[in-house]
């Protein structure tokens, strides 16, 4: 019973990466592509991790293993959030939406309209 | 063969189509896929420890996952003041 929970977790975080390496493969755009980081650092991770702490316990190496998790997710938000903000400020001036440009954050949301000094 | 190895195998044949995303387009693309390609070698580096049952290799992955969050807030800095 053990080794198939391993198993079905490995296979899950495996399957979990290739999946999102193909997307990676499929996309284009570079803001599109940073999301398909997202499933391997924190899932695949988490059921590595998983797979580890059935393995072998409650052992140091199954918390190191705990610990890369948390990491590669914090790592992740805070990475990607960078660089797309890097990208954006390579691509325009500033930061800020520009007049009358559309922000896509929700999907009913309105122009930016504000004036600018 | 154990399950470890195997999937620390199939995570190797992983990187390949990330390290030619890697190689090709522009800055901004490569920079994602050398993101993608962390995340995938700290996965490989946590499936090794196990397949090959040296522990202390974990901290090879703590490593990489600390070094790679360093490397990308430098990278995502530089990439905004001067590829431009």
């Amino acid at each position: 019973m053990k080794s198939i929970l391993i198993d079905v977790f490995l296979a899950g975080a495996v399957l979990i990466t290739i999946i999102s390496v193909l997307g990676m493969l499929r996309v284009r755009d570079p803001y599109q592509r940073m999301h398909y980081i997202s499933p391997p650092a924190s899932l695949s991770s988490f059921l590595i991790a998983i797979a580890i702490f059935i393995q072998r316990g409650l052992k140091p190496e199954s918390f190191k293993a705990l610990f890369v998790v948390c990491v590669l997710v914090g790592m992740n938000t805070i990475v990607t959030h960078a660089t797309a903000r890097a990208f954006r400020i390579a691509e325009v001036p500033d930061w800020d939406p520009e007049e009358g440009e559309e922000v896509p954050i929700l999907g009913g949301d309105e122009k930016v309209e504000e004036e600018r000094g | 063969m154990n399950v470890w190895e195997l999937a620390a195998e199939v995570m190797i044949f992983v990187l390949v189509p990330v390290a030619w995303l890697a190689c090709k387009g522009d800055p901004r693309q490569r920079l994602v896929s050398f993101y993608m390609a962390g995340v995938v070698i700290t996965l490989l580096m946590m499936l090794l420890t196990m397949a090959f049952n040296r522990m202390p290799m974990m901290d090879l992955a703590i490593t990489l996952a600390l070094m790679s969050f360093g490397g990308g807030i430098v990278f995502a800095r530089f990439f905004a003041r001067h590829l431009r």
